[in-house]
């Protein structure tokens, strides 16, 4: 149970702002997470497939410490934390005060259907006459204006598109709880005027405005406007900037004198948006573009109503703002619409596809067309759409759209065979990432994946068949026409609205593209204190990043608070002494709740009454008319007083709405949680005569609703459900909460970057640290490198990190010592340092993070070390620090990227050598524009705005050559070492062999890891195939080992940049955090146990237990588990051949007497 | 026979297929009512005498089913699931009963077309190889 001591807010619920407030949440902030859309999990509760697993996983970031905070089943699904208040329809609407006080004003969207009185069954959705394309779907199929947002969701509360509904309030007829109330006839009170000289304006907007409901007058001039606001109040008043006489701003500024509250839009033309921009500075709450679009403007006033009439303004006193609000999708009907996209059928953007694909989107899961119902058998992939593209204004790569477009290949054909044809037109295969390398080599020699280096530029439509046909030039410059099933138009990122928005409020820099700019070496903070971003707000991210970067945020904004005051420390509420009931017989209370007769009806009742009081364990069966209401709550809290039974189980439906109920109920019945339940029998209508269900689906079967009288089939099922509740229920024999001490210290292991970040961010929150660094300085491979490729000097960033690392008092360094010994397990290690001279001391400490960097590659590629012109990246890299670097004899210089990596054995991307060539590249032209310089390369690795130096390096006439592993450039090496060297290569474009002068042959060899196997082993940690850390889960879980306790950042990793690798250093300290905030380590619910009388030794739950959590004790022969690094998964219970090992809720006698009550 | 519904006992994991069938019921597709689900924590913890209980208690058949594999919340637990079906199925026979009448399945937690089809599927499967004889045969 946490205390909470400080506030966060995060803003933007998708899966960095889920990540980011369960990490606060997990160090005991409170937080409330908001989103404008009405669920939670952002563009992700739309993506059932990731890449690499090409499934889900995402429940992997739930809280593994004290797991139960949280809940228990799929993420996509849900998210309830004790410390998390989920705020869903809702957006800031302004924000004071300073960081560590932050006053925020939040807006909250009326859904018109009361959340607690909605049951989900869908009687709504069968009524309501209109249909719209429904977006959670991206418009590929349609939904009513009462809808689902997202189908899998809970709460699972219908919301109502206000902007659609016709108000025929047939809906609300339909409900049998009266969920609904529309209030549409409140709109007639909401009174408009609208300003502007042109007559034909102000008629069509009444008109408009009228016929949705609103009260409209209009005025010709600012003058009238005045007259009109002095006579009578109005809520809303639209107004045109250029007016004559008195202009827009000008009545703005003298509207507001007289009525301060009075809500204005502004409407302008493209030439005044600047005017539109100030005037919501003076007060203006938003601005419409003219010519505008009725529905858009409908929308805008319905939202600004609905803001008034809901009067749902809350404020919230914050330490610290999150925000991580995501990004949009470039629209490739914008602009020219070269493919076609909306015009040429079949034509898709990669979301759709993903829906295409999904078993909740168009097509059922089944690899067919949306609009014709065609089965897919060949697709083509168009990348870079809406990025890396001057003519849109996007020189930036979008850095995800390759692997997504590999990914969805590969589920083509999973989903519709191996026979499917897939292929992906690219510029660059930006096969970046760890582990993305192998997975793009795999889809094209296993999966036969086509890839194809060319950009397409005409899409059009087949005459006959109305398949999409594409053409392109190939490299060879040879014409190529083929016509597909379906083209995939991998759209790049835009800016969410939401940039600008902060940028507003916040006064936070953005970059030329309109994304939020972040500190050069740190990637979550701005140049605004206080306000820091995660996620792909400041520029589109895979997960695993995101995830770091949202983690990054977290631990940027707890610092905030934590220097604030707000402290970090959980506190262990002080619980009262639950009953031991462990030799007490079972005595059960039974509620079930009737729904007024919608979930059992009276019969239903007496007959159930009876039966269950057939079983001696049932003390008593109570019936409620309403569990969820607080009558009905008071009323079942009463009997269980006054029977004084020592087991509840509540038969209801929406389990999740008795979360809290349940836990008051534990604490006043002194009952363990595990000895109260809930029970579902809401249970969907089943019909044994189905025709064929890829058909049956949502709204097709009103029969289907659930809420006619039921048979007697329908209640058996019920029946059963209970049945099997209670006889888990009545063996449940709950263990008392253990936990394990503390010793709350950190340690780090490297001190490059990654390691003193870490280091810092620990010991900024209060806790030691142990910084452990083989050499005798700290700095790693910031000691050599000059500056980041946009300019920031790294050497400046090194000293002042130095220096804050020496100077803080928790930071315990120990240069020249390496880790000789380690043993022990989370909140309980036991290290062993040992220095230059041979002394040890012995460490205590609670979890270690690995920061043990990489270095660059050595080679014996292209005459290294045998000719002196062939240097590394690095070498010219110290070369070119160098003040005194001569270029007179420097004509040529030829740059070889991918030396000896991205093949195997070292079949990764090393991420940095591509900036780092074109950071050189144009230093050497910045030098002596004279120099030509060469970059061989396979494909050029620039993700996000680090593109533009690629573009960049172009513009200055750097000369970029492209080559194929099965055909690498060659070498022609002279007879005498100062004789020039000559580098062959054919040129793809002009189809020639060329022979460069090397005047300098500089090879980029890429990174290799520096962590011993040894080093890691002692920590339990593993590491990959080359060499790297072996993260528990690449997407979810990127800087943890399986070993609770044991972190990873840097390039230990994966290769990385500087700032990336410190985003990565505070995701590790973050997460190092959730452990050491805590004074004891808390246990799960369901952990697993031994009985040591029957245990025969064989140890075979200690080789299964996939976390390391099984041990043998040899001192006193038994089995131990450690309860906090235990996730319950049964895993050894299954294995055990004694039955010894157990797992809490899921003993035996539980399991086998709920499958004895399934089966009755 | 044309009148045998048979009963299926179902184990389905926590995390992906147990939600797959609240999928399925938010989104009201129907499947057979004649399974009954047990909900376990992961596919892993599925303990072979489970089923051969369920089995031997008069089930008609028995579905075992958990997250892709890759996916597994609990990192490798449906990856030990298949090994032990796999061996479960050779020795079914020896019990009396038909390999066919135990089956393991991966279905994700948004997949609940995919787990209405295989429900109705497996109840068809069972339906054609008629009720278990496990209850006669202990009758006798």
């Amino acid at each position: 149970m946490a205390q909470k001591t400080g506030k966060a807010m995060v803003v933007g619920a998708g899966i960095s702002g889920i990540r980011a407030a369960l990490d606060l949440a997990e160090t005991g902030y409170g937080v409330t997470l908001i989103d404008r859309a009405p669920h939670i999990g952002g563009i992700l509760s739309q993506l059932d497939n990731q890449f690499p697993t090409n499934h889900c996983g995402m429940c992997k970031m739930l809280p593994l410490i004290e797991r139960d905070q949280s809940s228990q089943f799929c993420l996509r699904k849900g998210l309830f934390h004790e410390n998390i208040d989920i705020m869903l329809n809702t957006q800031i609407i302004d924000v004071d005060g300073e960081p560590g006080k932050f006053s925020v004003a939040l807006q909250t969207k009326p859904t018109w259907v009361d959340p607690e009185q909605c049951m989900g069954c869908g009687a709504c959705v069968d009524v309501c006459p209109v249909d719209v394309p429904d977006e959670f779907n991206e418009g590929l199929s349609m939904r009513k204006a009462i809808y689902l947002p997202v189908p899998h969701n809970i709460p699972n509360t219908y919301v109502i598109d206000t902007a659609a509904c016709t108000n025929c309030r047939e809906c609300e007829k339909a409900c049998p709880t009266e969920a609904i109330q529309l209030a549409f006839e409140k709109r007639k009170v909401f009174d408009i005027l609208v300003v502007d000289d042109e007559l034909i304006v102000r008629d069509s907007l009444k008109e408009w405005l009228s016929e949705d409901g609103f009260s409209v007058e209009t005025a010709s001039s600012g003058p009238d406007a005045l007259k009109k606001l002095a006579q009578k109040r109005f809520n809303l008043m639209l107004t045109d900037i250029k007016m004559p006489g008195m202009d827009g701003v000008t009545l703005l500024t003298k509207a507001l004198e007289t009525d301060p509250e009075l809500c204005v839009l502004m409407m302008t033309a493209y030439a005044t948006v600047e005017t539109a921009v100030e005037a919501m500075k003076i007060g203006a709450r938003d601005y419409l573009m003219k010519p505008f679009d009725p529905e858009k403007m409908l929308a805008k006033v319905v939202e600004l109503y609905e803001a008034r009439e809901s009067g749902n303004l809350t404020t919230l006193d914050v330490g610290s703002l999150v925000f991580c609000g995501g990004t949009e999708y470039y629209n490739p009907a914008s602009g020219k619409n070269v493919y076609g996209y909306g015009d040429v059928p079949h034509v898709v953007t990669n979301l759709e596809l993903e829906r295409i694909f999904s078993g909740t989107g168009p097509s059922k899961g089944f690899l067919t067309r949306p609009l014709d119902g065609k089965p897919i058998e060949k697709i083509a992939w168009l990348q870079c759409v809406g990025s890396r593209d001057l003519q849109c204004d996007a020189d930036f790569c979008s850095s995800v759209c390759c692997m997504i477009a590999i990914k969805e290949a590969l589920l083509a054909k999973e989903l519709g065979g191996a026979h499917v044809d897939t292929i992906l037109y690219y510029m660059d295969m930006r096969s970046y990432g760890k582990s993305f390398q192998r997975y793009r080599d795999a889809a094209e020699s296993e999966h036969h994946v086509k890839f194809e280096r060319a950009r397409v530029h005409t899409v059009s439509s087949d005459s006959i068949t109305g398949d999409p046909v594409i053409r392109y030039v190939r490299t060879d410059g040879s014409i190529q026409k083929e016509t597909f099933d379906l083209v995939v138009l991998s759209v790049g990122q835009r800016p969410s609205p939401g940039n600008q928005q902060i940028s507003t409020l916040m006064d936070v820099p953005l970059n030329h593209w309109g994304f939020v700019e972040t500190e050069p070496f740190s990637p979550a903070v701005t140049e605004k204190a206080g306000v820091v971003v995660g996620g792909s707000f400041s520029g589109l991210k895979d997960i695993s990043e995101s995830v770091i970067h949202a983690s990054a945020a977290a631990i940027e904004a707890s610092r905030v608070m934590h220097a604030t005051g707000g402290s970090l420390a959980v506190e262990p509420e002080s619980e009262s002494e639950l009953r031991d009931v462990a030799r007490e017989d079972p005595r059960i209370l039974v509620a079930v709740c009737t729904c007024r007769g919608s979930l059992l009806t009276q019969d239903d009742a007496d007959r159930w009454s009876h039966r269950l009081a057939r079983d001696p364990v049932v003390e008593r069966v109570v019936f409620l008319e309403q569990g969820c209401t607080k009558t009905g709550w008071e009323e079942l809290m009463a009997t269980a007083r006054e029977t004084a039974v020592n087991r509840v189980l509540l038969a209801a439906c929406q389990p999740y709405l008795f979360i809290n109920n349940l836990k008051e109920m534990s604490r006043e019945l002194l009952l363990d949680p595990a000895l109260l339940d809930v029970v579902d029998i809401r249970l969907p209508r089943q019909s044994p005569s189905v025709e064929s269900l890829p058909n049956a689906t949502a709204g097709d079967s009103p029969e289907n609703a659930g809420l006619e009288p039921r048979d007697l089939h329908d209640d058996d099922q019920q029946f059963s459900a209970i049945a099997m509740t209670l006889s888990r229920l009545k063996n449940a024999d709950p263990l008392p909460m253990a936990f394990l001490e503390n010793h709350r210290q950190a340690l780090v292991v490297g001190g490059g970057i990654a390691g003193m970040y870490a280091s810092l961010a620990i010991a900024d929150h209060g806790f030691p640290v142990a910084l452990v660094e083989r050499e005798e300085t700290l700095g790693g491979n910031l000691a050599w490198l000059n500056h980041t490729i946009e300019g920031h000097s790294m050497t400046a960033q090194l000293e002042e990190t130095l220096q804050k690392v020496e100077n803080h008092p928790l930071v315990d360094v120990h240069p020249g010592s390496t880790i000789t010994a380690s043993f022990g397990e989370v909140g309980d290690f036991y290290t062993t340092v040992t220095d230059a001279v041979g002394a040890s001391r012995t460490i205590q400490h609670a979890t270690v993070i690995l920061a043990t960097g990489g270095s660059e590659a050595g080679t014996q590629s292209y005459g290294y070390g045998d000719h002196p012109a062939v240097i590394t990246q690095k070498e010219l890299e110290s070369r070119l620090g160098k003040a005194e670097f001569e270029t007179d004899d420097l004509r040529s210089v030829v740059m070889i990227q991918c030396v000896d990596s991205r093949e195997e054995p070292r079949n990764y991307c090393s991420r940095v050598c591509c900036p780092t060539s074109l950071k050189h590249a144009l230093k050497l032209k910045e030098i002596d524009p004279g120099i030509a310089v060469y970059i061989l390369y396979r494909d050029m690795m620039t993700p996000g705005f680090v593109e533009r130096y690629f573009t960049k390096a172009r513009e200055k006439g750097i000369f970029f050559i492209q080559y194929d592993p099965d055909n690498k450039p060659g070498l022609v090496m002279p007879a005498a070492s100062q004789d020039p060297l000559y580098v062959s290569i054919v040129d793809p474009l002009l189809d020639r062999l060329l022979e460069i002068r090397a005047d300098l042959l500089v090879l980029a060899t890429g990174i290799v890891p520096q962590l011993p196997p040894g080093l890691a082993a002692l920590f339990g940690a593993q590491i990959d195939q080359d060499g790297f850390f072996q993260e528990a889960d690449a997407k979810w879980r990127p800087v943890d080992a399986l070993k609770e306790g044991v972190f990873a950042c840097g390039i230990a990793l994966s290769p990385r940049s500087v700032p990336d690798a410190v985003a990565s250093a505070q995701a590790a300290a973050q997460h190092s955090l959730k452990i050491l905030s805590r004074k004891r380590l808390p246990a799960g619910k369901i952990v697993s146990t031994v009985r040591d009388s029957i245990c025969s030794r064989c140890e075979r739950c200690v080789d299964t237990c996939p976390y390391g959590a099984r041990s043998l004790d040899i001192n006193n022969d038994r089995i131990l588990v450690n309860p906090v690094m235990c996730q319950g998964c049964g895993d050894c219970a299954a294995v055990c051949p004694n039955g010894a090992a157990l797992v809490q809720g899921f003993v035996d006698r539980q399991v086998l007497d709920m499958i004895d009550a399934a089966l009755n | 026979m044309s009148k045998f519904e048979p009963t299926i006992v179902a184990f389905f994991c926590n995390w992906c297929t147990y939600t797959a069938a609240d999928l399925a019921g938010t989104s009201r597709l129907s499947y057979p009512p004649n399974i009954k689900i047990i909900r376990m924590m992961c596919s892993g913890m599925v303990d072979p005498k489970y089923v051969i209980k369920a089995l031997l208690e008069g089930a008609d058949g028995v579905i075992v089913s958990g997250c892709n594999p890759g996916d597994c919340h609990y990192i490798n637990g449906n990856y030990k699931a298949r090994r032990r079906i796999k061996l479960l199925k050779e020795i079914l026979s020896r019990f009396g009963f038909e390999p066919e009448r135990l089956r393991l399945t991966w279905i994700a937690a948004s997949d609940g077309v995919l787990l209405a089809e295989i429900m109705q599927k497996m109840v068809e499967q069972i339906k054609a190889l008629g009720p278990s004889q496990a209850k006669m045969k202990m009758v006798i």
